[in-house]
């Protein structure tokens, strides 16, 4: 194996790491401001995606058409968090989560039904022809969702560490009773992290499309791989989010060159559960134990 | 509580979204009769993939279906009876198409079952469909399901044993001696992929990488690495589903210059649009549906073949794709059979007459069954094509 060929899988990595990362950055977000799994997660991913093959499709330039993929997907969460959960959420996280999973079906079926069950291409942002980038060949597509997963870890920190949205989310993940108390909306704050969870999972989508295509159930498995990033890096932490999906993204393509693509999952799925069991809190994770 | 119930929590709930995501939505759909027959339908179950990783195969076979069962029965059915078509979604699991057939065998008392799509679901039918004693007519491409030979399951494409070797005789008539193989662990690559390697050293061809990947992945960069790493003639990949662009375009971003041959898993047009100009060049068996001038003009073939074109193209607004073509074979096989039955009809007789199906000129080839061989196609009912200009033709050798 030579360098090159090393430099390529962690490019590899790298590239699918990015993807994970944003979706987990998705579920972080939801955890962080109301304790439950927004299994949805994925189906914001597929719905970005989707929106911007069907804009390019209807002739949508594709900048408007990821903008519009991004509005729409973000208000599906907000849709979703105040139509559907807030008015049972006095039933506990279980029954919320359960929903979430229905949410998910619903939309999964009703993209099926708009658009078919084929998968769609969507044309590569700028350009096909690969780039070298320190003895690796990558799709340009790819510094794309590099680019965005950089952009959207320094806009969150930002939005946490410096803003009093930020200051908000972070106290409702603390104690919703609390932040009430000292005048925070936290019915508010808890939609607008769902409708920034959708957000952040549509750019994902539209932003991976081009690479893979993109098609009515995408969302499933990569909600699992954004879950297990966050699981990974630690719930409720934008960082470990983002460290959780390089991970991930990394070890896969680790068992491919080591070991084959048939185990690549099952490598990474035994990598997630022996830090679980070593670390239950993830890599770089620290509330969850005050969780709840 | 605690950190650790929130995590049996997340875990307990990925288990539930992981079974409800590979689930799907399973979509009934009963489909009556079309004419005012006054005598009682014929009851054929359909297994299909609706939704998915085969939801893009299963969709045109029940299109065909539909669109040959309203035809026939518009020409007052068979032998007066109308056709009735009960379809079932098995959302690309076995488990589920096992449950499917069970419940047309049970509840709705079908006489002959066509599916599944899939080759994995086809074999997991087969329990049901020997306590029943009910034929089946799978519309999936893997060799087992004709190769575990049973006197009740017969199959309308091509399978592996036939392309595959066609496939590589292919590429060793251009000179290329070193290959690298990239297959998908699903029933249909990883059928394909035993062949090849069986196969292989009869061409005069060596395998120098043998890659996998699953069904569902969103990059085979790595993989592709490994198989530049080698040095291989040409890549051969064989697969059933939307990967196929990305190992195109992964050849071509690693700047890999090899030809890409493939087999009648990626006769799809999606495959062109997703990989766009990377999928030039590409060179793939398939049936002769996709361009009909390789029946031969004036044979019935090409007639049979155009008129369902046509007809498919004038209700559905797209050129049918070979797997449309195997949903058709599949409801004429079954069709014909009925026509010869004397008598009343069971699952018996039935079975019996379409073993004794000889030279039904479908879309797919020419079918002959027997008491050995229950596909009846061979070579040449197959040709190459390859990809120019974003469209296909066929590929001269």
């Amino acid at each position: 194996m030579t360098s090159a060929d090393v430099l390529q899988f962690v490019a590899s990595g790298l590239q699918n790491g990015a993807i994970y990362a944003l979706v987990a950055l998705g579920f972080t977000l939801v955890f962080a401001s109301t304790g439950i799994i927004n299994f949805a997660q994925g189906e914001f991913y597929m719905l970005g995606g989707m929106l911007v093959a069907a804009g390019v499709a209807a002739g949508v330039p594709l900048g408007v058409s990821v903008a519009g993929a991004v509005v729409i997907t973000s208000a599906v969460g907000c849709l979703i968090e105040r139509a559907v959960l807030r008015p049972v959420r006095s039933a506990g996280p279980l029954a919320l989560i359960i929903i979430t999973i229905g949410c998910s079906m619903l939309l999964k079926s009703w993209i099926r039904h708009l658009f078919g069950p084929d998968e769609r291409a969507v044309p590569p942002f700028s350009g096909s022809e690969p780039v070298a980038l320190a003895g690796a060949l990558i799709q340009p597509q790819v510094l794309w969702v590099l680019g965005i997963t950089v952009v959207a870890a320094a806009g969150l920190t930002v939005l946490y560490r410096w803003t009093r949205l930020g200051l908000a989310m972070r106290a409702c993940s603390i104690s919703h009773d609390a932040a009430r108390i000292v005048g925070i909306d936290t019915a508010r704050v808890v939609m607008l992290s769902f409708g920034l969870s959708g957000a952040l999972g549509a750019l994902a989508g539209a932003v991976v499309a081009p690479i893979t295509q993109t098609a009515y159930d995408v969302g499933a498995r990569m909600g699992l791989k954004g879950f297990a990033a966050a699981v990974l890096g630690g719930l409720g932490d934008p960082v470990g989010a983002i460290v959780g999906g390089l991970v991930l993204g990394l070890l896969e393509s680790g068992a491919v060159a080591v070991v084959s693509g048939t185990y690549k999952d099952a490598v990474a799925l035994v990598v997630l559960l022996l830090v679980l069991v070593l670390r239950p809190q993830g890599i770089i994770g620290r509330h969850l134990g005050e969780k709840l | 509580m605690r950190g650790k119930p929130v995590r049996a929590l997340a875990a307990l709930t990925a288990i539930v979204l992981a079974s409800a995501g590979l689930a799907g939505c399973g979509a009934k759909q009963e489909a009556g009769g079309g004419g005012e027959t006054k005598k009682e339908p014929y009851r054929i179950g359909v297994v299909v993939s609706l939704t998915g990783t085969y939801a893009g195969l299963g969709t045109p076979e029940k299109q065909a279906m539909e669109m040959e069962r309203d035809r026939i029965n518009a020409e007052g059915g068979v032998n007066g009876h109308p056709i009735e078509l009960i379809f079932e979604d098995d959302a690309t699991d076995p488990a589920k198409a096992a449950a499917a057939a069970t419940k047309l065998i049970d509840q709705d008392g079908v006489i002959a079952i066509i599916g599944a799509t899939g080759t994995a679901q086809t074999m997991a039918m087969r329990s049901e469909i020997q306590r029943a004693g009910v034929p089946q007519v799978s519309m999936a491409g893997g060799s087992v399901i004709t190769d575990q030979f049973d006197p009740l399951v017969f199959q309308t494409p091509w399978p592996n044993r036939v392309v595959v070797p066609f496939v590589l005789k292919a590429i060793a008539k251009k000179g290329y001696t070193k290959i690298a193989l990239i297959s998908d662990t699903g029933g249909f690559g990883k059928d394909g992929h035993d062949i090849i390697v069986k196969e292989a050293p009869a061409a005069g061809i060596t395998i120098v990488a043998d890659e996998t990947f699953n069904p569902g992945d969103t990059d085979v960069s790595s993989q592709l690495t490994k198989i530049r790493a080698a040095n291989p003639d040409a890549v051969l990949m064989w697969n059933a589903g939307k990967e196929a662009a990305l190992v195109a375009k992964g050849m071509k971003q690693l700047g890999m210059k090899q030809p890409l041959f493939g087999g009648h898993g990626n006769a799809r047009k999606e495959f062109i649009e997703g990989a766009g100009d990377a999928a030039e060049g590409f060179v793939f068996a398939a049936g002769k549906i996709l361009i009909p001038e390789a029946y031969g003009t004036g044979t019935e073939a090409y007639k049979v073949a155009t008129d369902f074109i046509e007809s498919f193209n004038a209700k559905y607004g797209k050129a049918p794709d070979t797997f449309a073509g195997h949903a058709h074979d599949a409801l004429m096989i079954v069709v014909d059979a009925l026509r010869r039955v004397e008598g009343e009809v069971t699952p018996a007789k039935l079975r019996d007459a379409i073993e004794q199906t000889k030279g039904l000129v479908g879309v797919g080839g020419t079918f002959t069954f027997s008491s050995t061989d229950h596909n009846g196609l061979s070579e040449s009912d197959i040709v190459l094509y390859r990809v120019e200009n974003g469209a296909w033709v066929l590929d001269e050798r």
